[in-house]
């Protein structure tokens, strides 16, 4: 219904918004000081106020706190708590300093609010514009009930997206940010708020990781080769063992699915903690499985699941394994449902046998399906910082390792540290490093694996 | 058209706008707010952190507090926070924490350099008076007072089955090992902690000690050598045993373990199981170079500290103070049987009569205060330990020793 | 049809014998692994019934059972609170459950069906935001909660533990991949919107990874401590169930309360394993064979 000069020049996004301050009229002017104008007054009145309330709220915003910590940024705080002698109460009156934590922190929320009014800003010119253009060709603009409308189809994506997108942007990417930032200062021990100040210090905290220290080289090579060979057994021992078991307990002809699978999944009902916990008590050198052995015989002295350095790494393999593998069949159990079944038979027909069948419908099935996953899981495993720390605490520790043990993975040996020492900034720049290296590999991996690639032509 | 989206719309609008200016509200630096103490000041509110079993006692306590000073009105609140995430939890968010908390004395460094404690000018020196010499250095940072102290006993002693172990074979390592040995049983301790360890290398002579910030640690001279010595000889013993203090000695002893290591917290586990046999004494004496050398120990404390963000300062201290004062000391005591700091009450004979806080104040003699051991002391301890837990004499004591010392002094 | 059937039954007279000590074999095996993997469940229940305290023992079996662990969690409540945070778990876990799969599942839709601009660079953003290893991001997110002044509340979990869950899209995109494209076109031409695909057929057809995603969401609040210990504080009331769990297991208190952490840990797996099995019935094979057909 739509002109089609006007949906030409609708079209070209990008020069809408300067081509809105050169061609457009009055209203649409004065749209780029009240926001939303340029809508109201042209019928889309709903949309108008919206973006006029956003505008007003930022402001505020900014009047209230949000300048306070926008000026602070650069320094992060000048004032440091000071104590002042009180004669007649005998006491000292603390005056309340610049907390650097706190303005770091906010001072990002408020650069996103700004970001965001920047986008709504430019939005809403190009909206306003929009409305005048359609006026002139003689039509009305979409109303509030057309957008809505739009939402559900055409814009679905957009509706989807949107709480997910507001989550992840509270809870994910605002602290992400505030932790990366926090690696250019120097915020440890010395410097804790509310009585010290920190501030930035630039690139210095990765000068002094790579020169500083040479004991912490060695450790840091061993501790890598460690944690991949970790996160690799880790990753695909319980991927494939946990699609295997997902095979058997749905072949054809094997009674009481449900049962097999409650099993299993009886497993995590049960919080990770506790069990990891029950098993690091279970396995020492002295505890119950031990006493079992020695009891029938089996062994005349403790099997050191855990105080000695290579069983140890077996140990959490197999235990992460327990842990592990009832997921892994969950997922694999669903996917494995997909599967048409005209597949199997028409191979059957062709004379294949189970083993041919798997390797050739089966496994390109579900390395299509899960291959992201896999990729997540496995830099989960690289980051797995609970089912190490609760088995073996990174252990045993080991004068070989600097301040470390022989499981200790990256983040447990980061963990030991920096956090106990509370030298956040130093714990922020070694995971900006870890964090490189796995966003680098994933996104390579991921981009030339067939799920991406083939993405739209599977079937 | 208009008219009815129009209303919903504007509700909407409101509802929008309301959020955002509460979000602007609440960022508002609202520690700006200048502390009211001028005295006279009519409801003072107050909040108080202490561990989960310690909150009826509180509750207790406050209740007399009130009592106590009826010229003011008082409004206290509770929160749980043990002694040992206290500092964790102040330093998370120094707004949200409670005016007066306990936590353990190893944690005073960091509040301090956070300027989370307020420094105690009040009635200063009779605090200093009442309390022993040792809980109130562990108070005290650079010769002023940060914190009051509360309980003295945070440190180890020996424990043993008087069944097995005779109070004389107590007093030396060896014959403690000797009566184990006799009887098929074992002796406890949990040597791959760096708690524990250093018993032996404090009780040497060696010492650890904070320089320019970074720890001075020399376990690896002669003395350490000696004590290093007297560790591998312990661990390569048929009757040694080791493993979480906590758990497996009041679970072994009587049973497969004659005597073991530990503090005040396991004694009820162990007096349940040993009943008469029940024995608590100082550490022994061992074989340092030939000659007969008292195991040290770490001397640790509870204290209560008061925040400096605190809004009501003078009644903070005042509640502070009387958390810890004697008579409260007497009923904490009484009731959940913690060493008291207060010096009256720690002479008593009431307290003198509980056998493991005699055991504790005994061992105290021979304890160094933890203040001065840094967090890089713990692990290379701890892998030192293990190593000779494992036996594992790949490398000579003396180059294991200078391996520890360096990761330590890093 | 008719030779298609005749050569089924040689087939399955063939195959017969063959089948059946196969899945004879399967089933050892199944029970096999079912003992290794319930083992240390049953450890645990044993040690829930132990009378004797104490968390370390000399012996494997209990001397004296008795329901006292479970009686006492929910008669001494002074100490630990053990209805109240199983109440509260239970409550955040149910609006995170709904939030969390909502938004994974729309997500991974969105990304798997619908086309728009930004959607490969987006997928890439969201595969690596998860990698970065956070500590602080704990303390950050509880500020700026308490900016929303949220702190110390229930909603603050359910917030926390939804908010990031729709980076989890992967593994239901790739499911959402696989569902034949031809259904869409078909419902397209029918007039369908976009939103009653979603709702009207693709979901149907994806119960088995709703299971999944719906059991992983339920179970996160209740397995979660550290999340939870910064987000509440001294807020001891409101307390999941693993925090006041592991409050237990303190120096002090380890040996008076183990065996009533292991009772409680028990109770902990209950509604996780009745909503597992109400689930299951959504684990139907072969829905996908006939549907494009018909």
């Amino acid at each position: 219904m739509e002109d089609i000069n006007v949906s030409k020049e609708l079209k070209n996004d990008k020069s809408l918004f300067f081509n809105a301050l050169k061609k457009g009229n009055l209203i649409t002017k004065l749209s780029f000081i009240i926001m939303g104008l340029g809508c109201i007054l042209r019928g889309q009145i709903v949309k108008g106020l919206i973006f006029l309330a956003l505008q007003v709220s930022f402001i505020v915003y900014i009047l209230n706190s949000g300048w306070y910590y926008l000026s602070n940024l650069p320094t992060l705080g000048k004032e440091v708590q000071r104590q002042v002698w009180n004669e007649e109460l005998q006491i000292y009156e603390y005056k309340p300093g610049d907390n650097s934590m706190l303005i770091l922190l906010f001072g990002v929320v408020t650069i996103f609010a700004i970001g965001a009014i920047i986008l709504m800003y430019v939005k809403s010119v190009k909206e306003s514009y929009n409305c005048e253009l359609i006026r002139k060709a003689g039509n009305r603009p979409p109303t509030f009930k057309d957008d809505v409308k739009n939402l559900f189809d055409k814009n679905f994506h957009k509706t989807l997206l949107t709480l997910p997108a507001i989550g992840i942007i509270l809870t994910v990417i605002m602290p992400l940010i505030f932790m990366i930032l926090m690696a250019f200062t120097n915020f440890d021990k010395t410097h804790q708020p509310p009585g010290k100040l920190f501030t930035w210090v630039g690139f210095e905290n990765f000068k002094n990781l790579f020169f500083s220290n040479s004991k912490m080289s060695g450790t840091f090579v061993k501790i890598l080769i460690w944690t991949f060979v970790w996160a690799v057994f880790a990753t695909f021992s319980n991927y494939l063992l946990g699609m295997i078991l997902a095979l058997l307990i749905n072949k054809k002809g094997i009674k009481f699915k449900g049962f097999w699978r409650t099993i299993f999944v009886l497993t995590i009902a049960v919080p990770q903690f506790v069990t990891l916990l029950l098993m690091s008590r279970m396995f020492q050198d002295v505890g119950p499985i031990n006493i079992l052995l020695q009891k029938l015989g089996l062994t005349s002295q403790a099997i050191k699941f855990i105080t000695d350095g290579t069983n140890a790494k077996i140990f959490v393999i197999i235990v992460n394994m327990w842990v592990g593998i009832p997921y892994t069949m969950l997922i694999t159990s669903g996917i494995l449902m997909n599967i048409p079944e005209d597949l199997y038979e028409s191979a059957k027909i062709d004379g294949a046998g189970p083993v041919t069948a798997f390797m050739k419908i089966t496994l390109p099935y579900m390395l299509f399906v899960t291959t992201p996953y896999l990729i997540t899981q496995f830099v989960g495993n690289i980051n797995n910082f609970n089912v190490i720390y609760l088995l073996t605490g990174g252990g045993p520790n080991s004068l070989n390792y600097f301040q470390a043990g022989e499981t200790d993975l990256l983040v447990t040996w980061l963990y030991k540290l920096t956090v106990n020492e509370q030298n956040y900034s130093l714990a922020s720049t070694i995971a900006i490093i870890i964090f490189v290296i796995s966003a680098t590999l994933s996104l390579i991996a991921y981009n030339r694996s067939a799920s991406v690639q083939k993405e739209d032509t599977f079937q | 058209m208009l008219k009815n989206s129009k209303k919903a719309m504007a509700l909407l609008l409101t509802a929008a706008m309301s959020t955002t200016l509460l979000a602007g509200c609440g960022n508002k630096k609202d520690d700006n707010a200048k502390s009211d103490n001028k005295g006279g000041s009519k409801k003072v509110s107050l909040k108080v952190w202490g561990a989960q079993d310690d909150q009826a006692l509180l509750k207790e306590m406050v209740e007399s507090f009130k009592e106590a000073h009826k010229d003011k009105e008082y409004d206290i609140s509770f929160g749980v926070v043990s002694e040992a995430d206290a500092k964790g939890k102040v330093l998370e968010d120094p707004a949200a924490a409670a005016d007066v908390f306990a936590f353990s004395n190893d944690q005073i460094w960091d509040l301090y350099n956070a300027g989370a404690l307020y420094e105690i000018t009040r009635n200063k020196d009779q605090i200093i008076s009442a309390n022993s010499e040792g809980s109130i250095e562990a108070a005290t940072i650079d010769g002023k007072l940060y914190a009051y102290p509360m309980t003295a006993d945070n440190g180890y002693f020996l424990y043993y089955d008087k069944s097995v172990v005779s109070d004389e074979d107590a007093k030396t390592l060896d014959g403690i090992l000797a009566a184990a040995n006799k009887a098929n049983k074992k002796v406890f301790m949990d040597v791959s902690n760096g708690w524990y360890i250093a018993s032996f290398f404090l009780g040497a002579g060696c010492t650890l000690s904070i320089k320019d910030g970074k720890q001075v640690c020399d376990f690896n001279n002669e003395k350490g050598l000696k004590a290093a010595e007297a560790i591998k000889a312990f661990t390569a013993d048929k009757a040694f045993m080791t493993g979480d203090a906590n758990e497996v000695l009041p679970g072994g002893i009587g049973d497969t373990i004659a005597a073991g290591v530990c503090g005040t917290w396991v004694a009820d586990a162990i007096k349940e199981k040993l009943g008469d046999n029940f024995g608590a004494a100082k550490l022994p004496t061992f074989t340092c170079g030939g000659e007969q050398v008292q195991m040290g120990s770490f001397a640790g404390y509870k204290l209560v500290g008061v925040k400096a963000q605190t809004k009501n300062p003078v009644e903070a201290m005042e509640l502070a103070e009387w958390l810890t004062n004697e008579q409260n000391q007497l009923l904490r005591f009484q009731k959940r049987a913690m060493g008291p700091s207060n010096v009256k009450v720690a002479e008593s004979a009431e307290v003198k009569a509980n056998l493991p806080l005699a055991a504790l104040a005994e061992q105290s003699k021979f304890a160094t205060s933890q203040k001065d051991v840094l967090n890089s002391y713990w692990t290379p301890a701890e892998a030192f330990g293990t190593a000779m837990e494992a036996k594992d004499y790949s490398k000579s004591l003396q180059e294991q020793l200078d391996e520890m010392v360096a990761q330590i002094q890093q | 049809m008719i030779d298609k059937n005749k050569s089924n039954k040689n087939i399955k007279t063939g195959y017969g014998m063959r089948t059946k000590i196969a899945n004879a074999i399967i089933y050892v095996i199944l029970t096999v692994l079912a003992l290794i993997w319930i083992f240390p469940l049953v450890w645990l229940i044993l040690q829930s019934f132990r009378a004797e305290k104490g968390a370390y023992t000399t012996y494997i079996l209990p001397k004296n059972y008795t329901f006292n662990n479970y009686i006492k969690l929910f008669t001494e409540t002074d100490l630990f609170n053990y209805p109240r945070w199983f109440m509260n778990t239970l409550v955040v876990a149910i609006f995170t459950c709904i939030l969390s799969t909502l938004m994974i599942l729309g997500t991974s839709y969105t990304f798997s069906r619908l086309r728009f601009k930004s959607r490969k660079p987006m997928m890439n953003v969201a595969l690596i935001l998860g990698m970065f290893p956070g500590f602080m991001s704990m303390t950050a997110v509880y500020h700026i909660l308490k900016s929303l002044q949220l702190d110390q509340s229930l909603i603050a979990l359910v917030i926390v533990y939804s908010g990031g869950s729709a980076l989890g899209f992967m593994i239901s995109k790739g499911f959402f991949d696989t569902i034949p494209k031809a259904l869409d076109e078909a419902a397209t031409i029918d007039g369908a919107t976009k939103s009653q695909i979603f709702w009207k057929i693709t979901l149907p057809l994806s119960k088995p990874i709703i299971t999944y995603t719906v059991l992983t969401s339920f179970l996160a609040p209740w397995v979660d401590f550290i999340f939870v210990s910064v987000i509440m504080k001294d807020n001891y009331q409101n307390y999941t169930i693993a925090l006041g769990l592991y409050q237990m297991l303190t120096r002090e208190n380890v040996n008076a309360y183990f065996t009533q952490f292991c009772a409680g840990a028990v109770l902990v797996a209950i509604p996780i394993t009745i909503l597992f099995i109400y689930m299951q019935k959504y684990y139907v094979e072969g829905i996908t064979g006939g549907s494009v057909k018909g």
